[in-house]
């Protein structure tokens, strides 16, 4: 894998995000007017930050370049929707680049087009699709209350960094079927890039006090894969700031604390096997 | 066999619970392929688990100095610069050793049982400095394979999410915090002198009013004198005292000692407590037996001192840990060489050698 190119120490442009906009929105409450803005979705937390993060590069540098780009892909959509999307992002003074009206099997391609960074979603099945084509994919954590912290928070998988190339193989022993080792080594492909644009990113801000919090978290991995995760990171540029090591234990009460934006994950759960008998 | 965790959040979302089984099931199957002999961890719900900081497994003295003289930043570069030199024993050490004695005869004798120590380091430490900690648990071999490193931030909402049975630290609010969130929880003191501890038996030591007990008694120590007090235990021997932050802690040592006793072990149980109190056995050592008994809970040994200074018997004991509420014994303790906890609970926080700390003195 032949990434060398990417270690630029100064990567310019936006890293830009794609969202779906029934995430950004909450379209199971319906609104009773037309002119109503559309309910706060899952993903409002996330922009927000995003826009916190983005606020305090600029402050820093008049001229920052490496900013986060939000764009919002909207599949299927009548043109009422289409223009209530819009109305929408402007009444919450959200900041979208782009806005792309889509059919569905057109997802793919609109993400490989605008070579997207990251795509998150809460829909893991989008997520594996997306991963499975080589675009960098994680998942939008749910985060129960609407509650803004001045904190963009991203999850790395202590998994799909710290473990080798060579035993990859041996997945199948801890209950992977075969296409969860298949979205497993595309995730460790995708991951490698987007680590290294959110280090550069993190490294315009000191260990305390950072708009951007990032950690490494292993689900089922021993303390030496944690460890292994954490150099890695390093070596490409980013120095994590926490770290969690489950080995087993249940991690949604260790999540809900954590409260994180941005989930890449390696848990089997989040991995659902479609050849296996459901 | 009853609950070793009094309260568990168990998954009422079928898709979570599953997901966890999914997770426990991949930890398991990834140990048991790892080519050494390492124990893999126990799951959650059915272990003891004892959390402790950074600075009481290693010793951070020095580190410390840095952090608090230096800042931060500097603190995390000399961490890394220094990753590969382990960190020394810290003051919990001895405990987490004792700890991993008692799982091994537990699995000895219960090889397939979840409920043995679950050890995690829980600590509001940078991830950076991370690598130095996991490097100096792989170099003392310790079985601890789960961690919080908080990155600054409080790690009590990561105690109760793990269902932390017992807490360590060096930090006296974190620590406080954790009893007021209802987990057992004490400040760890060095000892001024190394006393040699045993590695065959895990020996535990507790304070009765205000660490096992309530400190409902010791309030009428504090406001009324010995005189009433002894009025009033006597009075009310039959009436159980109220729990108070250990008792949990002690109820789960002792489900594990049974499960010794069970396997014909009494003798041989690698798991001794002891009772070290201020209380005489005439006056007032009865109502504390009796509440020991109605909460079906057994200690191995129960030392009445009448107000004798606890440092010469503990120095005898020597536990592995000894739980006080009072800074006064915790002094007393450490000055002879027994590592302490110090439980900072009830109306004994309010008072140093009996007297009254003016309020704005009191510690925070």
């Amino acid at each position: 894998m032949a990434v060398s190119h990417l270690f630029l120490q100064n990567c310019t442009g936006p890293l830009m995000i794609a969202l779906q906009y029934n995430d950004l929105f909450d379209l199971s409450i319906s609104t009773s007017t037309n002119t109503d803005a559309l309910p706060k979705g899952r993903a409002f937390t996330f922009i927000k930050a995003v826009q916190t993060v983005n606020e305090r590069l600029v402050d820093q540098n008049k001229t920052e370049s490496l900013l986060f780009e939000v764009i919002l892909i909207a599949k299927e959509c009548s043109e009422e929707i289409k223009m209530k999307i819009v109305e929408s992002v402007k009444h919450y003074g959200l900041e979208i680049g782009k806005f792309y009206f889509c059919k569905k099997e057109e997802l793919i391609n609109t993400l490989q087009s605008n070579k997207v960074k990251l795509f998150i979603s809460t829909d893991r099945d989008d997520v594996y699709k997306a991963l499975h084509t080589g675009i960098p994919a994680a998942l939008l954590y749910d985060q129960v209350d609407h509650h803004v912290l001045n904190q963009l928070k991203v999850i790395f998988s202590g998994e799909v960094i710290g473990f080798s190339e060579d035993s990859l193989d041996s997945l199948s022993d801890f209950g992977f079927g075969e296409t969860q080792i298949e979205t497993f080594k595309a995730a460790k492909i995708c991951i490698k890039e987007f680590a290294v644009l959110i280090g550069q990113m993190r490294r315009r801000f000191g260990h305390e006090n950072s708009p951007l919090c990032t950690c490494v978290l292993t689900t089922w991995g021993s303390r030496n894969i944690c460890a292994t995760a954490i150099k890695t990171l390093r070596e490409w540029g980013l120095d994590v700031d926490e770290v969690y090591c489950l080995a087993g234990a249940p991690c949604s009460p260790i999540l809900a604390v954590v409260k994180p934006h941005i989930l890449w994950d390696s848990g089997l759960h989040n991995m659902r096997d479609s050849s296996a008998p459901s | 066999m009853s609950e070793i965790k009094p309260t568990v959040a168990i998954s009422t979302d079928k898709n979570e619970a599953t997901a966890e089984e999914k997770d426990w099931a991949a930890a398991k199957a990834h140990f048991e392929s790892l080519k050494s002999t390492k124990p893999r961890p126990p799951k959650p719900r059915y272990a003891v688990t004892i959390g402790v900081s950074s600075r009481t497994l290693f010793d951070m003295v020095a580190e410390r100095k840095i952090f608090e003289e230096e800042g931060l930043e500097k603190y995390v570069q000399h961490q890394q610069d220094h990753e590969s030199e382990p960190l020394k024993p810290g003051v919990a050490f001895p405990f987490v050793k004792a700890l991993m004695t008692v799982n091994e005869r537990l699995r000895k004798l219960y090889p397939d049982s979840e409920e043995l120590f679950d050890i995690v380091l829980m600590t509001n430490n940078h991830a950076q400095v991370g690598v130095r900690l996991i490097n100096s648990i792989n170099h003392y071999d310790l079985t601890i394979e789960r961690f919080c490193m908080t990155g600054g931030q409080s790690p009590i909402g990561y105690l109760k999410a793990y269902m932390t049975n017992l807490y360590l630290s060096k930090d006296s609010k974190k620590v406080q915090e954790a009893i007021e969130e209802g987990i057992a929880a004490a400040i760890m003191f060095k000892p001024e002198m190394e006393t040699p501890l045993s590695e065959t038996q895990l020996r535990v030591a507790f304070d009765g009013d205000a660490v096992l007990f309530s400190d409902e008694s010791e309030i009428i120590v504090k406001q009324h004198g010995l005189d009433t007090f002894f009025e009033h235990e006597k009075l009310n021997e039959n009436t159980p005292l109220a729990k108070g932050p250990l008792k949990c802690f002690l109820e789960a040592l002792g489900k594990l000692q049974k499960k010794f006793y069970a396997k014909n072990e009494r003798l041989n149980c690698p798991i001794r407590t002891f009772l070290v109190t201020a209380r005489s056995a005439a006056s007032s050592g009865a109502r504390v037996l009796k509440t020991l008994r109605s909460w079906g809970l057994e200690i191995d040994e129960a030392l009445f001192l009448a107000g004798a200074p606890k440092g010469p018997l503990l120095q005898k004991i020597r536990p592995h840990i000894f739980f006080d509420d009072q800074m006064f014994h915790i002094e007393g303790a450490k000055d002879m060489g027994t590592i302490s906890a110090h439980v900072p609970y009830g109306i004994g926080q309010k008072y140093n050698k009996g007297k009254l700390i003016e309020p704005e003195k009191q510690q925070k």
